[in-house]
């Protein structure tokens, strides 16, 4: 800074000096056609622009050399700075005063202007502040932007914005405090090497201060208002699956309670027949229960984000058979239709077990025969669930994956649980799963998962 | 003749109740745990022949139990696990557990267990293992299925000769990959389940109903002979 300042006063001295030659040579070559003391005038044009560029310390100087220069080579006698006429003192006395009060004119109209041109680059950098923050709402994602251009009208060559900050400022650091009242917003810290003017940031702290104040507390009012919104949904969603699930629940209970108590009960006459149907009730009603509390399970997981998938390398026939023995009796009428040799894919086989667990279980209850098929279509290996019950409407093929949606199903079977689970665990494994329903067929679920090539060393 | 006696561990009165019942009226002789310091105590004194064994015991779990069981008795044990605790289920088996079942069981699954627990003897060290129509010939590294010669890959065969000479023993991937691959089991590994599926391919009717070679989800496979 010093060493700038320093070439800056010479260069200074230097244009004064060569304004004032410049200014005498001028004077010299007018001086056969104009009287030489009216000459004297034509010093201000070496005075103003020193005055203007290089400040009025500057212009006085030079203001002083001209009325020296032009004594010593214009006023008789010349070549001396003695003088003749008394009244040539007063005309010089006259361009001296003269110079120095145009210096000083000119000095603080350039000041003026420069003035305003600052405070119209800070009043574009509130506006533009205030647009960006309105706008973008996100503080923290614009306080770098924000930062630079701060750094660009207070002539610094960087700027930081911290919200909250109390960290101390670096050795090379100025801090501005960004206050409002008693609350703290946040600082301003500026690279201490750049010649700031204290003021320009003084009279935009405020600014800035209110400007983020404002923003960050609607952002954070926002925030609040999502959250209790998230909050509202989930516990509406909660209430919807614990009244479909209660429903669910008691009806097994119910039938496992009459079934229980009728074989307990001493008061009306049995026969092996009916004590048969009343165990098979027993047996069958728990086993819908536990398949409905192990859906739960696996939607709570999901819901929850915890259902973390352990991949391996299975190939499709092991994850269809887990699958049909997963079924148990039901698999029966499932038949398979896999190719000799079936990919492999990389999936977490307890959750792709399930995915198809589900889709076969629910294909078993529309329609009397379902097929399970397989191929490949570019990087992934295709498993195809195809029914042949009455196939689905084009505006259901996607509404189907909704829980609780029960679709086809003949009321009272199923919780409609099946194929959101389904869908959730395909996707938590990094696979596709979708419904078809190509004219005068049934629908066919499609499962498309991550293939992957088994070295040459394991086949062989 | 002495009755086969059996430990039954849980913390559940009604399931200790319900299962002491199904194992007497079955034809053995039953003693009942609910925590794991009485099921120490009662294995000691009772020195029982098989035990079935709750994962989760209010003072301990029933993995630690087995661990401590293992090192002074042979008799199998059985761990009930419920779904969601896997991880547990397969640290039970590898800390000596020959099988589980899964909660809710039913009755006839855990017997069935139990007796094929119970007669299951040592490798008896014969070179020829036979299981239902599939013959393992371990000296000369051949295998026949109902009289046909069946061709395996190296890896293949020493797969299936494990779970042979292993016949109806849960094995847990752990062990098999340890027994097939070496300690230092390495990437080939992570191919058991496809070498479980090309062994299938060939000695399978079906191998997307196996009757054989069966998975146990989430801890091994187990060779049967096909009821």
């Amino acid at each position: 800074m010093h060493n700038r300042g320093l070439a800056h006063h010479v260069a200074g001295a230097a244009a004064g000096v060569t304004a004032v030659a410049a200014t005498t040579g001028l004077v010299f070559a007018l001086k056969p056609v104009a009287p030489v003391l009216s000459l004297g005038v034509l010093y201000l044009l070496a005075v103003v622009p020193i005055a203007v560029v290089w400040g009025i310390p500057h212009a006085f100087g030079v203001s002083v050399a001209s009325m020296l220069a032009f004594n010593f080579f214009f006023l008789p006698p010349v070549h001396s700075f003695a003088l003749r006429n008394s009244e040539n003192w007063v005309a010089l006395a006259v361009y001296l005063v003269t110079g120095v009060v145009v210096a000083e004119l000119a000095a603080r109209s350039r000041r003026r202007a420069a003035e305003a041109e600052l405070r119209a680059q800070e009043a574009a950098f509130v506006a533009d502040l205030a647009a960006r923050l309105l706008e973008s709402g996100e503080v923290q994602r614009e306080l770098r932007a924000i930062a630079s251009r701060l750094a660009e009208v207070l002539g610094a060559s960087r700027a930081w914005i911290e919200l909250d900050s109390l960290r101390q400022p670096e050795a090379d650091e100025t801090v501005y405090e960004l206050t409002i009242g008693n609350r703290k917003v946040g600082r301003l810290y500026i690279d201490a090497g750049a010649r700031v003017d204290p003021a320009a940031a003084e009279r935009l702290a405020p600014a800035l201060a209110s400007l983020l104040a404002v923003t960050s507390d609607r952002e954070r009012l926002a925030r609040r208002a999502v959250e209790a919104e998230t909050l509202r949904r989930s516990d509406a969603v909660k209430t919807a699956i614990l009244r479909a699930v209660s429903h669910d629940l008691r009806s097994p209970l119910t039938a496992i309670r009459a079934a229980a108590e009728g074989l307990q009960s001493g008061s009306f006459e049995l026969g092996p027949d009916d004590q048969a149907a009343l165990l098979a009730t027993i047996g069958l009603e728990t086993g819908r229960l536990d398949r409905l509390v192990s859906n739960l399970l696996d939607l709570s997981l999901l819901e929850s984000g915890t259902a973390t998938p352990r991949p391996e390398v299975w190939t499709l026939d092991g994850l269809v058979g887990r699958a049909l023995d997963a079924l148990g009796a039901d698999a029966a009428r499932v038949h398979v239709a896999l190719p000799p040799e079936p990919a492999a894919v990389r999936v977490d086989g307890a959750q792709i077990e399930r995915v198809l667990v589900n889709l076969l279980e629910n294909a078993l209850r529309i329609g009397e025969s379902v097929e399970i098929g397989g191929g490949e279509a570019g990087d992934e290996a295709l498993l195809r669930v195809l029914d042949d019950g009455p196939g689905l409407d084009e505006r259901d093929l996607e509404r189907i994956f909704d829980p609780f949606e029960r679709g086809r199903a003949p009321s009272g079977r199923g919780s409609g649980l099946g194929l959101a689970i389904a869908r959730g665990f395909a996707q938590a494994n990094g696979c596709r799963l979708w419904a078809e329903s190509p004219p005068g067929a049934g629908a066919v679920f499609v499962l498309a998962l991550p293939r992957v090539e088994v070295p040459a060393a394991v086949t062989a | 003749m002495t009755r086969t006696r059996i430990l039954v561990v849980d913390d559940e009165p009604q399931i200790l109740r319900a299962l002491e019942t199904n194992l007497r009226g079955a034809g053995y002789e039953v003693d009942t745990a609910a925590t794991a310091e009485e099921a120490r105590t009662a294995a000691a004194l009772g020195k029982p022949d098989a035990v079935i064994l709750d994962l989760v015991l209010p003072d301990g779990s029933g993995t630690a139990v087995c661990r401590e069981l293992r090192r002074w008795s042979t008799a199998p044990v059985i761990v009930l696990s419920v779904v969601g605790d896997q991880q547990e289920k397969v640290a039970a088996l590898d800390a000596g557990a020959d099988d589980y079942v899964t909660k809710p069981f039913g009755m006839d699954e855990l017997l069935a267990r139990l007796r094929a627990a119970l007669r299951r003897a040592a490798p008896s060290g014969e070179p020829l293992v036979r299981v239902g129509e599939l013959e393992v010939d371990l000296e000369k590294r051949s295998v026949s299925l109902a009289g046909r010669a069946v061709a395996l890959t190296p890896n293949e065969f020493r797969l299936l000769s494990l779970l042979a000479q292993n016949e109806g023993k849960l094995m847990t991937h752990q062990t098999i990959l340890r027994e097939v691959w070496g300690p230092a089991y390495g990437d080939e590994s992570h191919y058991l389940h496809v070498y479980v599926s090309q062994l299938r391919r060939k000695i399978e009717p079906d191998p997307t109903r196996p009757r054989y070679l069966l998975t146990e989800p989430g801890a091994g496979y187990r060779l049967v002979a096909p009821s």
